[in-house]
């Protein structure tokens, strides 16, 4: 058993630091060997700290304090030498941070009246073509987006109709932002909804139903023709989507596979390889999956509409870290098999998993 | 325990949760259920204990299910992170080094300061895409209404016109976006819903590390566009990566992409670009061969795959491929042959390779070795009589041109191109007469064509004296020996691969003979063709062209540089050029296959191309005077038959053929049984082939070191030996001969000697990664060796020298070793052990455990075998005791037992009584331990006793006096 299981990828828990507050995302600084936690402290301000890998442990280089709890952050939208980091916080602004001045917001904006639960950023790094924009979802049932180069106002906005009910965006991605035109959102609510923003085009172009509440959303990769997105839902269960063929009726085919009982919090596709990706679960587990293409990714239906083929998924390794639910998880852009995980049990680990190349 | 728990059991009702009968618990009818949605019902009981807690049922339904779907759900279990006891101890240091190299160069690099930075960042806002167009508003519900808030009058309206052309409803129920528009790239795949996808990445202003941090980027989005199928999208990424950085990975992976497209020239080009980088990229070679068997180049399909098999002889997908492709050579040749006039021509003969695997020690004999003689004697015919026949008729265009006066006696006679050639095809007619020897078959055939040619052949029969001398003429013609030399190493370079250096003798060779001045214009075009070929597979397509050109000039209408040419230009995307010259090609000799093949493959591009009226756009087709494509043909004949005469002038190797025509066809149909017998596995039959082939041609290495391959895998070392002894008597820098040697060696056990011919094995090709691998485990071999037999001299000693390493530096150690003559050559070896067996890798300054009960087998094989005690005790003190159960699994034996009570009570008890307790412990837990003792003699029982006894006297306080009794009635005492 040994021999087949040592061919495995395998999860090590590098680092462990346990942190004096509540964890809410964490996330690798680019080109460094940095990593920021994001949360919130116990008497009700938002916390930011810096911590730096060295020699097998994590050193604290900085820590900052602002007013609102901050829920995510991302640098998507940052080119890879400014390296500015954009948060949404309880209070529902968008801040824009440069990390070696954090005293004052390069950019700030009260963009939404509830607290902003997700954020992401494509047109940075780069990775993704186009202009760099951030698009943050919120409780108050919109979706915005917006460019650093616009104050105050999001260069485009997703909300609900009059008299429709606010519906909980838990969670927003871009992707398809393979050329200066083309870029996507696309944003899960509390209900179970699903739904898929063309920018180019300024249109709904595509929604769903999972049934329970979609906690995390990720396409593959950002920066290519969509290709697949996974997502995550409250009871367990994540769906994959091969997002190559729509089918004018059927939408995008699936697959779905219930990797544990308890809610699956994130899903973070590895930067390296996007058919490889990990799901964090509420009882503080760790799964690594696989995804496999079929022979044939589209077939004509009767009517001689293409239609998608949905692949099969297939688990690498999982490990159980905590009691508590890893509610955050990011995978280092630079170093393949480096992730970082954070939990409701105020600790932020550092993971290594191994033997990727051989997947 | 399950077993006698179930019968009872037995007929009791069914279980809580799933009603499953209690019955079913049982081991038969786990092991014969083959319903995994029940066994993981009865998996769930089991697990959950309220049944009652039976683990090895447990077990044994777990492994029951892995057995039926590998992939059930059922057996996700929550597992803790891997930690450093997960892996072994090298493995850890791996993952550990690699990171904390990693954080080291990113925190270094982090510090360093980003000069130009304000620069690239005005740059790059400059370069970025306008902001959106306004904060239009999207209602997130079925409403599809598109619902614009008010417009923000500062943003930079985008495109209207363009934003004017979608139609909303439209575009949402578009399958596949970005049908509206088709860019160049998906015109050249002729697929038109390709999205538009920039092929160049604008990389102004990026420092290196971004450069190449977008490459590899670009490159994974290839690799994983390939993974899923996409070729298309990979050949795009792969572009994208090279336009920041070209590697010879994403050119290499770019021709992979594009042999799946089929799009073969594309693909030849990249693999082409890998082997520029890279000249021994095996990948590059196999995708090459690829190619060039899609393109029907045969020939030099063979040859990369020969190149492949000289770095990797083992290559298994080589071989195979390498044999379908023979398969098709030959398939190829019995329909050249029925058409008559034939066999295809080779268009690169310097560095034709044989079609079987091994290569001849010159061109000449090359050619031949695949062929029968029927085949090689035309062909060989041709090849020659092209350049001597054309090299006649154009001396005389030279002699009128320039005036010279040197061969005036000759051209006087050869009127016209035409004449001077049936002149020699009535004087090799003669010549036929004089050949007895010759086989009737290709007489009659001979006769044939002779005989069609005969109007032509009678209108000159009144110079049947002349005839003789043009014949004298063609002797004339061969080169000065300093160009002659030239040009065979320029061949031989050439035939290696070192095309560069092949390239520099054709020159000056070329040099020479222009020097001189005289007249060889056929030599020269020889030259410059065989040049043309150097620089054709240099991808030098410029001046492989010129070269053509040259060499056309010269003798116009000549085969091989049309050919070169062709494939220049076609290489160039030259097509119509390319079309051009296989059409004249075609019409000097019709049954070229390569060039039938080019022209078609080009007819179809030119008609993709410029469309149906793509012949308009063609050049003229030089018409082919009758005269050269009959030339041919009766040049064929006569160098072949003047070859015996002219004997003094013509290659020594050529002579040599002829007059062993007979032996060597023999010998080769001999060679090639013997082949087909090494590749069938029947290497003893093979061997016996090799044999009588000996005896026709005792000169040709390859045989003997076929033969040695044959011994070597027939065990019979020493014979294998001596063949490779033999060979390289011959040729004292034969590759394989020494690597075959070096095998035998190593089966012989003379590892020194193997080691030498490992290395001279790397010296001549430092790429063959067979012999680094087999060196370092010969190396491996060599020290356990020297290792045991110094520690069997030198017992006392060794005890010493293994502490030391235990316990100081390893620098420190061999400073010592360097001082002390006595114990020189032991410490090192000892030191080589450490660092070439796994077992005993030391990690910085401690020796580390061994990882694994392979590991383990190993050493506890090398102590046993030598009786080495102190080796031994080394190895016990440095295990931890409680993994000996898990190291030694099943495979404890008197032997092996006896030695660890001897180690232990020689060196340890001494020191630290306390492990031997924990030793002995868990001795006794390993399998097999009660047989072992069982069969103990008397003799051997008394030094167990001893042993304990010597614990006894030693007693400490890690192990009581009870405990020891205990032990002791477990070892039977």
């Amino acid at each position: 058993m040994s021999a087949a299981g040592l061919e495995r990828p395998q999860l090590v828990s590098h680092v462990q630091q346990a942190l004096s507050y509540t964890l809410f995302d964490c996330k690798w600084v680019p080109r460094s060997a940095r990593l920021l936690c994001l949360g919130s402290a116990a008497r009700g301000t938002g916390l930011l700290q810096l911590y730096e890998l060295r020699g097998g442990r994590l050193a604290l280089l900085r820590e900052i304090e602002k007013a609102k709890p901050i829920k995510c952050g991302t640098f998507g939208a940052t080119s890879l030498q400014q390296r500015y980091l954009a948060t949404g916080d309880f209070g529902g602004n968008l801040n824009i941070w440069n990390l070696e001045v954090p005293e004052i917001p390069v950019y700030s904006v009260k963009g939404h009246k509830e607290i902003i639960n997700s954020i992401d950023g494509v047109g940075g790094l780069g990775i993704g073509e186009g202009a760099p924009e951030i698009v943050t979802g919120s409780r108050d049932g919109t979706v915005k987006v917006w460019d650093p180069r616009q104050k105050d106002i999001p260069v485009a906005n997703m909300e609900p109709v009059q008299g429709e009910s606010k519906r909980d965006c838990w969670t927003v991605t871009f992707g398809n932002a393979y050329n200066q035109e083309e870029r996507v959102v696309c944003a899960g609510y509390d209900n179970g909804d699903i739904k898929l923003f063309d920018l180019k085009t300024m249109s709904l172009r595509w929604e769903t139903n999972i049934k329970n509440g979609v906690c995390s959303l990720e396409f593959d990769r950002k920066d290519v023709n969509m290709n697949k997105l996974v997502a995550t839902s409250l009871e367990g269960k994540f769906h994959v989507f091969d997002m190559r063929t729509q089918h004018p009726t059927k939408g995008f085919a699936s697959v779905s596979e219930k990797a544990q009982k308890s809610t699956i919090w994130q899903v973070r596709h590895l930067p390296q390889n996007r058919d490889i990706f990990m799901t964090s679960g509420g009882a503080g587990s760790l799964h690594l999956w696989k995804y496999e293409y079929p022979a044939q990714r589209s077939k004509k239906d009767s009517e001689g509409a293409e239609m998608g083929v949905a692949g099969s998924v297939s688990l690498l390794q999982n490990v159980t870290l905590s009691t508590q639910p890893i509610s955050s998880l990011d995978w280092s852009p630079d170093k393949k098999g480096l992730c970082v995980c954070g939990a409701f049990d105020q600790t932020v680990r550092v993971l290594i998993v191994t033997k990727l190349n051989k997947v | 325990m399950g077993d006698e728990s179930v019968p009872f059991l037995l007929d009791q009702g069914t279980t809580k949760t799933y009603q499953i009968p209690i019955g079913h618990l049982d081991y038969k009818f786990i092991e014969k259920c083959t319903d995994v949605k029940h066994l993981e019902k009865i998996l769930r009981v089991l697990r959950s204990g309220e049944e009652g807690c039976y683990p090895d049922l447990t077990l044994f339904c777990e492994k029951r299910i892995e057995h039926l779907d590998p992939r059930s759900r059922a057996l996700r279990r929550d597992k803790p992170a891997a930690t450093a006891s997960d892996f072994t101890a090298e493995e850890w240091e791996t993952i550990n080094g690699e990171l904390m190299s990693w954080v080291t160069e990113m925190n270094e690099d982090d510090k360093k300061p980003q000069f130009l930075r304000t620069d690239t960042l005005h740059e790059r806002q400059d370069n970025l895409p306008p902001i959106r167009c306004s904060s239009s508003c999207l209602p997130a519900n079925q409403n599809k209404k598109l619902q614009n808030k008010e417009r923000n009058k500062k943003n930079i309206p985008r495109d209207y016109s363009e934003w004017d052309k979608f139609d909303v409803e439209k575009e949402c129920s578009k399958i596949d976006e970005g049908c509206e528009e088709s860019n160049s790239k998906a015109r050249f795949f002729s697929r038109p819903s390709l999205p538009i996808i920039e092929k160049k990445i604008d990389t102004t202003g990026m420092t290196k590390k971004e450069k190449i941090f977008i490459a590899t980027r670009e490159k994974e989005k290839g690799n994983e566009a390939f993974a899923s199928g996409d070729y298309m999208e990979a050949v795009i990424y792969y572009t994208r990566s090279i336009s920041v950085i070209p590697t010879a990975a994403a050119y290499n992976n770019k021709a992979q992409a594009e042999i799946k497209l089929q799009d073969w020239d594309s693909a030849l080009q990249d693999c082409e670009k890998v082997l520029d980088m890279e000249p021994v990229n095996v990948k590059a070679l196999m995708r090459r061969a690829t190619v060039h068997n899609q393109l029907q180049n045969y020939q030099t399909a063979v040859e990369d795959l020969n190149k492949v098999l000289c770095v990797e002889p083992e290559n298994a997908i080589a071989k195979k491929y390498l044999l379908e492709i023979e398969k098709k050579l030959k398939g190829l040749k019995p329909v050249s042959e029925t058409q008559g006039k034939g066999k295809r021509i080779l268009i690169q003969d310097i560095e034709d390779s044989d079609g079987d695997e091994k290569r001849g020690e010159n061109t000449e004999e090359h050619e031949r070795s695949g062929r029968d003689k029927k085949i090689v004697v035309p062909v060989r015919g041709e090849a020659d009589a092209g350049e001597a026949a054309m090299g006649n008729a154009q001396r005389k265009f030279h002699s009128k041109g320039g005036g010279s006066k040197a061969e005036d006696g000759e051209t006087q006679k050869q009127k016209e191109p035409t004449e001077s050639r049936l002149k020699k095809g009535t004087a090799e007619k003669k010549s036929q007469k004089h050949l007895p020897d010759r086989e009737g078959e290709v007489n009659g055939y001979l006769h044939s064509d002779q005989k069609s040619e005969s109007p032509e052949a009678e209108k000159v029969s009144t110079s049947h004296g002349a005839g003789s001398q043009s014949a004298g003429g063609g002797r004339s013609t061969s080169l000065p020996p300093t160009a002659a030399k030239l040009k065979s190493e320029g061949n031989e370079l050439f035939k290696s691969g070192q095309f560069g250096e092949a390239v520099l003798k054709y020159s000056e060779a070329i040099e020479y003979v222009i020097g001189l001045g005289e007249q060889s214009p056929d030599d020269l075009s020889i030259l410059y063709s065989n040049r043309a070929a150097c620089y054709l597979k240099e991808g030098n397509c410029a001046d492989c062209i010129q070269d053509c050109n040259r060499a056309l000039e010269l003798q116009p209408f000549s085969l091989k540089p049309l050919l070169r040419r062709a494939m220049a230009n076609e290489s160039m995307e030259r097509y119509r050029q390319a079309y051009i010259d296989y059409k004249t090609v075609l019409q000097i000799d019709s049954s070229i296959q390569a060039a039938n093949d080019s022209a078609n493959r080009i007819t179809k591009t030119l008609i993709d191309r410029d469309g149906p009226s793509w012949r308009e756009k063609l050049p003229p087709i030089p018409v082919v005077p009758v005269a050269a494509q009959l030339h041919r043909w009766d040049g064929g004949n006569f160098t072949s038959e003047n070859k015996p005469r002219s004997a003094t002038d013509i290659n020594r190797e050529e002579q040599l053929q002829m007059n062993r025509e007979k032996a060597e066809e023999k010998f080769k149909t001999l060679k090639n049984e013997g082949n087909d017998f090494v590749k069938k596995g029947k290497y003893e039959e093979a061997v016996n082939k090799y044999s009588e082939c000996m005896k026709l041609n005792n000169e040709e290495c390859t045989i003997y070191t076929n033969r040695a391959l044959c011994y070597l895998k027939l065990y019979k070392y020493e014979e294998a030996k001596q063949d490779c002894d033999h060979v390289l008597q011959i040729e004292d820098s034969n590759i394989k001969a020494f690597y075959r040697r070096a095998l035998a060696y190593k089966g012989l056990q003379n590892y020194q000697a193997s080691v030498d011919d490992f290395n001279k094995v790397l010296l001549i090709d430092p790429n063959v990664l067979e012999a680094k691998k087999e060196l370092e485990e010969v190396t491996q071999l060599l020290n356990l060796d020297s290792s045991a037999v110094a520690g069997s001299q030198q017992k006392q000693r060794k005890k010493i020298t293994i502490q030391e390493v235990a316990e100081c530096d390893e620098q420190e150690e061999r400073q010592f070793a360097t001082s002390e003559d006595v114990v020189t050559d032991h410490v090192t070896s000892e030191e080589a052990v450490q660092k070439s067996v796994p077992l005993k890798t030391s990690k910085k300054l401690h020796i580390s455990e061994p990882s694994n009960a392979y590991d383990f087998g190993q050493i506890i094989n090398a102590v046993k075998s030598n009786k080495d005690k102190a080796a031994c005790a080394d190895l016990l003190t440095i295990t931890d005791p409680k993994k000996l159960p898990v190291l030694l699994s099943n495979k404890l034996e008197g032997e092996m037992f006896l030695i660890f009570i001897q180690s232990l009570e020689c060196y340890i008890v001494g020191k630290d009584p306390g492990l031997v307790y924990q030793h002995l412990f868990y001795l006794s837990k390993v399998e097999r331990f009660k047989v072992v003792l069982a069969l103990l003699s008397k003799n051997e029982k008394k030094q167990v006793q001893q042993l304990f006894d010597l614990l006894s006297e030693n007693q400490n306080n890690q192990y009581s006096l009870e405990d020891l009794e205990s032990l002791k009635k477990v070892y039977e005492l």
